[in-house]
């Protein structure tokens, strides 16, 4: 019944002490939203990354070029195709294209895989000259299915050593109607296209194999016995490489949190400071009417839950919209690439209990620092000084 | 042990503020006095004199330099926080001379505050609150916080407060230095009041008409107590 007390009296002097409240909650809305916001994006990319690795081929071949990943002759898919265990090779060309300046993603796949694709398209499967695009990039530069984009361009002709230069356009054949993070800034043509644009007759920029279970290893093995300038890289692998990425990025923004940290933890020392002599003289009243120090250290430390979960729920719940209905305005650059303030896309996002159950923690501490020691040392002097 | 019945005793009691430094005050000299269980005791003297600070060792809210305090013959000096909370909690009840009210808090949950932490609930709370309020003529006056009533009230608030423990003693600082002629004649009937029922009562005042009920007057001058005690 005492602990009740306590806690009851504490929230009432949460309610009484209004404008202390308010301060306190504000710097720890303000501290904590990006926290909560910039976490529940990078681990919304993440999740969807990780998917689209996880729903991709078990294997991706690509030729050693001088260390980097280079090009790989088209017909080595056919070889591939021939080990045991392997269902399908499918050739890709995969590279960045400026498009009015804008930068995308070129796609080129075969035409038969292409088809496996409609289901996701407004308008149709794109043919010979034709291509589809993601939403982003048809909301940026106003085009709709039925009408037209350049795609690099070619040499038609040289005279008197000037080359005569011809856009490469392409009829819109569809637009990807989902608003995913990683279609939307993509341009997919068929594969025959996508070399031609490039002019890398005869390559492509890898090759995605797919195995059957158990067959990974083996494959993998057979396809480095083909050349021993294959790279090769297995699903574990990418995923792999996408969590270092990841952190990496997290790192960075843990990094610059830290440091703007730094810079609002004594502006919440001093606010939650905010009227301390009046408490001090609150703290000499209660151990003159028979409180003792352990009793008042115990409602102001149930003052901190209080304030701390509402700060920190606010914190989620902004956070929330700020993702859901602001669309990670400014915030989901940092974790998503070529995006600017405004992302085209819907931003991903996932709210997990960790990061929420960190931001109480450190909103107790936070809050707990500011005002349990200077109550304490109220309360071991004796009540007469404290009210003085 | 003293061996004398005394409710509440000082011997050789100092206090010094900035003992040893340039700013030294000494609020309190050898002051030596014993206060009879049940009777009402006057510390008197002018301002600055340090009846306050004699007041706030006896409540146990301040502690000596030197000297020793005794509570019905037991030495409390050297008690713990604790302990000395303790007796705050169950023996004493204390006015303050600027009542000490929590602002923004009704009048009821002032005269309550004591009995949280003893796991009082709310409703019994509200009770005794309500009833010693209402035995000092406020109980109309329950709800308002200290910011809405008026010196007297809050006097009466402070002394509810003092009251609801049910102590022995009850010490007041300048209990009517801050009220009205008419409130001050109040405030002198509750006192009577409360010594009819055997409470022992200190105070410390200028007022000389609360001398008359006196059993005991101490006259302190520069923190020395005129006599010697």
């Amino acid at each position: 019944m005492k602990t009740l007390n306590l806690l009851l009296t504490a929230a009432a002097n949460v309610m009484r002490q209004r404008l202390r409240t308010f301060v306190v909650i504000i710097c720890l809305i303000v501290i904590l939203l990006p926290f909560l916001t910039a976490t529940a994006i990078q681990e919304g990319v993440k999740e969807q990354a990780l998917l689209s690795v996880s729903e991709g081929a078990d294997v991706y071949v690509t030729m050693d070029m001088y260390g980097r990943n280079g090009m790989i002759p088209v017909e080595m898919a056919g070889e591939i195709e021939k080990i045991e265990g392997v269902t399908k090779a499918v050739p890709r060309v995969i590279s960045r294209i400026y498009i009015e300046g804008r930068l995308a993603v070129l796609l080129g796949l075969p035409l038969a895989e292409l088809e496996e694709k409609v289901g996701f398209i407004k308008g149709s499967a794109p043919g010979e000259g034709e291509t589809v695009i993601g939403r982003g990039l048809a909301d940026a530069l106003g085009l709709d299915v039925g009408g037209s984009i350049g795609l690099g361009v070619r040499v038609t002709a040289i005279v008197d050593h000037r080359p005569y230069i011809e856009r490469r356009i392409y009829r819109i054949s569809g637009i990807f109607d989902s608003a995913g993070i990683w279609t939307s800034d993509l341009v997919l043509v068929d594969i025959e296209d996508a070399i031609s644009i490039y002019e890398m007759e005869g390559f492509v920029s890898d090759i995605a194999v797919y195995v059957r279970p158990g067959y990974e290893r083996s494959v993998t093995e057979e396809i480095q016995k083909i050349n021993s300038y294959f790279r090769i890289q297995t699903k574990a692998l990418a995923e792999r490489y996408m969590e270092q990425g990841f952190n990496r990025k997290g790192g960075v923004f843990v990094s610059l949190y830290v440091m703007a940290l730094g810079l609002a933890i004594p502006t919440i020392l001093v606010l939650s400071g905010f009227g301390l002599s009046e408490r001090r003289r609150e703290v000499g009243i209660l151990k003159a009417t028979g409180w003792q120090t352990q009793e008042v250290l115990e409602m102001v430390f149930f003052e901190n839950i209080i304030i701390a979960v509402i700060g920190a729920s606010l914190a989620l719940l902004l956070s929330y919209i700020w993702v859901r209905v602001l669309n990670g305005l400014l915030i989901a650059q940092i974790f998503i690439a070529e995006v600017g303030n405004v992302a085209p896309f819907k931003v991903p996002a996932l709210f997990t209990p960790m990061p929420f159950v960190l931001s109480f923690i450190l909103a107790l501490v936070l809050t707990m620092t500011g005002s349990i020691y200077s109550t304490w040392r109220t309360s071991i002097v004796p009540p007469a000084e404290a009210m003085r | 042990m003293t061996g004398v019945p005394y409710m509440m005793e000082c011997r050789g009691v100092w206090k010094i503020y900035n003992e040893g430094r340039p700013h030294e005050v000494r609020a309190l000299v050898d002051i030596n006095i014993a206060v009879r269980k049940g009777s009402l005791t006057v510390l008197t003297g002018p301002s600055g004199s340090g009846k306050t600070t004699l007041v706030g060792i006896m409540g146990t809210i301040e502690r000596p330099s030197r000297g020793r305090v005794y509570l019905e013959g037991r030495e409390i000096t050297g008690f713990s926080d604790v302990a000395l909370s303790m007796i705050r909690r169950e023996r004493t009840g204390l006015v303050f001379q600027n009542f000490n009210l929590l602002p923004g808090v009704p009048a009821w949950e002032n005269v309550a505050y004591p009995l949280i932490p003893q796991g009082v609930r709310e409703g019994e709370r509200r009770r005794r609150a309500v009833e010693l309020l209402s035995a000092l003529g406020l109980a109309a006056r329950v709800d308002h916080p200290p910011e809405e009533l008026s010196g007297g009230e809050q006097q009466r608030v402070a002394i509810a407060r003092a009251l609801v423990n049910d102590p022995d003693m009850i010490i007041l600082d300048e209990p009517t230095s801050n009220i009205d002629a008419g409130t001050a004649l109040q405030v002198l009937e509750i006192l009577k009041g409360l010594k009819r029922e055997g409470k022992t009562l200190i105070l410390s005042t200028h007022d000389s008409d609360l001398f008359g009920e006196a059993d005991e007057i101490y006259r302190l001058k520069g923190g020395v107590l005129e006599g010697g005690g």
